[in-house]
């Protein structure tokens, strides 16, 4: 499902990449870059985190000039001036008016590197009210930022993470060279997929998933449910061999009527009577069981 | 809190003419989601002193007094969600919503709730700061007109145990009789409709309704002035008392044709898109702001036609103190609690289920005493024509005479010859 996403960004999508200290997520994020400039499309980036060699540094040499890079990397807050782009810039005008100058054919895709720092220094519910609007302004075809989750308090991830469309979190595997994004993807129509896989970024930023943790999670499960089953490990017998079955099925349980019996039981004997009966008013007759203590 | 809204129902009744309710009579039977036909055709030839009544009450499409309480009930468009709460939704009062992970399940029963209020002919609001309303309108579920009787048949009967199945019990004859036990919660009177998810509302069904709707992103920040709500919040009550107020909703202008409910329904209202910031801080600097909302937004209810369905990203609010009383202000609550994504998504246990329903609070409505479920324990799956909610476990039968039941049958079939003979097996 990663490489889904990767591949077909739906327009009006903001997909989180959110890491920890333990695995880093700029990686994914770059190939997102990349995946985007190979299919002709305008990347601006607002870095704040990376310097602009970083960023470009792997990715497809024909197509940098798509990339246009906001710098905001040498001085985030804009104390001295020195740089294109500060964390207060972080507006719908603003960033709307950046992408109106540099002209288009295409509404391009804007990478946030990273929200972290925005977020540290701007109200949380400021900054996504920003990007709904800049979401739904119709500009910008895609946002991709990158979120170090590990950095906020639990409310201001969930906040950013509801206001997202795709969810990929990334997380060390066992394996070295591999780590585990688990992608939670939202539909328009509420259906929401889920999907753990391994990946790996190789050097020219193209994205290889490797093997699918899932299959594997659902063998293991299923191991596990065996386990815990209780009939097991039992010093008796509960299991029926086939004979044992055969020979339950033949044995006659009291109180059971099978279609014979019933039939037989209910056919007339020749020469049988009836009783017919009217009560009357001076019959008198028993409203109690007299056999209700009796458990028949 | 129901006085104003009976007394409405009633007093233009009765001011009429009875060739006035003749005239509502025969809409009665021709409207979905009022009454079913059998009972509005052994109407007609009762007297009039009854129908009287009867027309004083059910006045407006789409609704009916309640059981327990003659309160003037409609459907959320889930029909086990109305059998959950008592019956249906009353008029005046607020449901809340606790939205599920993804928002998913919470956001289709809010398409439910407004679907059915287009279906009967409601007016609806809806506010939204996530999506466009026009978006979540666009969306409703197709109502299933003509299936529902056949729909209801299937799910009704009790499967025939099959001889082939190796599962079936052999059981003893006098337990062979027993009425199946039914997990699907439905009441006896259909109420409300079906809908079919897989498919959008046609849209000349949908303009049919007709729809307020109130987008947060699109609103220019008004000046509260001394109002103690944030501007957001402050936006969306003055948008809803104006639309109370001008469509003749509280009574105080003669609606023009004929009296109507208002259907509103706000979404993730809470959520960081409202301004709110109770779900990012602890203690957050407005953390009174959402009740006093809930608070305005119940009295303007209490007064007026109409019924609100509000949903809330509960599980991002942080402080628990919060949520309470958000709960507390609303007049029934109930939260979602999806599997999607957790541990319970594999649990073998939950396999049927697409998730967990917990009802937080039933309404008390003019007395100490509540009608609810029989169970707290239930689930929901969401099905392509149906969103069902089901006990999860039964409970465990405790009463000393539940081995007798169908002894005291028997004995009352061998008294009445004419009648009992489906007990008796030989």
């Amino acid at each position: 499902m990663l490489l889904d996403v990767l591949q077909g960004a739906e327009p009006g999508g903001f997909i989180l990449i959110q890491d920890t200290v333990k695995c880093t997520g700029r990686g994914i994020l770059k190939c997102f870059i990349n995946a985007a400039l190979k299919r002709g499309e305008d990347v601006h980036v607002l870095g704040f985190e990376a310097s602009e060699t970083e960023v470009c540094a792997g990715l497809d040499r024909s197509c940098v000039q798509k990339l246009h890079f906001h710098k905001g990397f040498p001085d985030p807050l804009g104390w001295m001036c020195r740089s294109s782009f500060t964390v207060d810039q972080l507006t719908s005008q603003h960033i709307t008016k950046l992408i109106k100058d540099s002209q288009h054919a295409k509404a391009p895709v804007l990478v946030i590197d990273s929200l972290s720092l925005v977020l540290r220094h701007h109200d949380p519910v400021v900054i996504s009210q920003r990007l709904q609007v800049l979401r739904k302004g119709g500009d910008i075809k895609t946002i991709i930022s990158l979120l170090h989750s590990d950095l906020h308090l639990h409310g201001v991830v969930g906040i950013v993470s509801q206001l997202a469309s795709t969810v990929i979190s990334v997380a060390p595997a066992n394996n070295e060279h591999h780590a585990v994004a688990t992608t939670t993807r939202r539909s328009k129509s509420g259906k929401v997929m889920q999907e753990e896989e391994y990946f790996n970024v190789s050097e020219d930023m193209t994205l290889s998933v490797q093997a699918k943790l899932r299959q594997h999670g659902h063998v293991q499960k299923e191991q596990k449910v065996a386990e815990a089953d209780p009939a097991s490990n039992l010093t008796f017998n509960l299991r029926l061999s086939e004979e044992e079955r055969k020979a339950k099925e033949k044995l006659a349980l009291p109180f059971v009527f099978s279609k014979e019996k019933k039939s037989a039981l209910l056919r007339p004997t020749p020469g049988s009577g009836r009783i017919m009966y009217e009560p009357d008013a001076n019959d008198d007759f028993d409203e109690e069981d007299p056999d209700d203590d009796l458990d028949v | 809190m129901a006085a104003p809204v009976r007394c409405m129902a009633g007093s233009s009744s009765r001011s009429n003419t009875t060739s006035f309710q003749k005239k509502t009579r025969s809409k009665l039977v021709s409207i979905p989601g009022t009454r079913p036909s059998v009972r509005s055709s052994s109407r007609s030839n009762t007297t009039s002193f009854q129908k009287k009544t009867r027309s004083k009450l059910v006045s407006i499409p789409g609704t009916r007094p309640s059981v327990q309480n003659g309160q003037l009930l409609l459907s959320s468009g889930v029909s086990s969600l109305d059998y959950v709460i008592g019956g249906g939704l009353a008029v005046g009062t607020l449901l809340l919503v606790e939205e599920d992970r993804y928002d998913s399940y919470s956001r289709m029963l809010l398409k439910y709730f407004l679907a059915e209020g287009v279906v009967c002919g409601h007016e609806l609001f809806l506010a939204s700061a996530r999506d466009h309303p026009d978006e979540i309108m666009q969306e409703l579920p197709s109502p299933i007109m003509d299936e529902v009787a056949s729909l209801k048949i299937s799910e009704g009967q009790p499967q025939p145990s099959d001889p082939e199945n190796p599962d079936t019990m052999k059981i003893a004859w006098r337990y062979q009789n027993q009425p199946r036990v039914q997990t699907a919660l439905a009441s006896s009177l259909r109420f409300g409709h079906y809908y079919d998810v897989s498919k959008t509302m046609e849209p000349e069904l949908r303009q049919t309704a007709k729809c307020h709707s109130f987008y947060q992103l699109q609103e220019t920040p008004v000046t509260t002035g001394s109002s103690p709500l944030p501007s957001p919040y402050h936006a969306l009550l003055k948008s809803i008392q104006t639309v109370i107020r001008k469509e003749g909703f509280d009574g105080s202008t003669p609606q023009s044709k004929t009296r109507n409910v208002l259907r509103l329904g706000l979404h993730s209202l809470g959520s960081a898109l409202w301004g709110d910031d109770v779900c990012c801080k602890d203690n957050p600097a407005h953390c009174h702001a959402l009740s006093t909302f809930l608070y305005a937004l119940r009295g303007l209810l209490r007064t007026s036609l109409s019924v609100a369905m509000v949903t809330v990203p509960s599980h991002l609010i942080q402080n628990r103190a919060v949520m309470g009383r958000i709960i507390r202000l609303s007049d029934t609550a109930i939260a979602l609690e999806s599997f999607r994504g957790s541990e319970k998504e594999t649990n073998p246990l939950y396999k049927d289920y697409h998730g967990l329903l917990h009802v937080r609070q039933l309404p008390h409505l003019n007395c100490l005493s509540c009608e609810g479920p029989d169970t707290k324990d239930l689930a929901f799956k969401l099905k392509r024509k149906q969103f069902t909610i089901e006990r999860l476990h039964l409970p465990p039968d405790l009463s000393e005479t539940v081995s007798r039941v169908s002894k005291t049958e028997l004995a009352a079939g061998c008294g009445t010859t004419a009648t009992g003979n489906k007990h008796l097996d030989f």
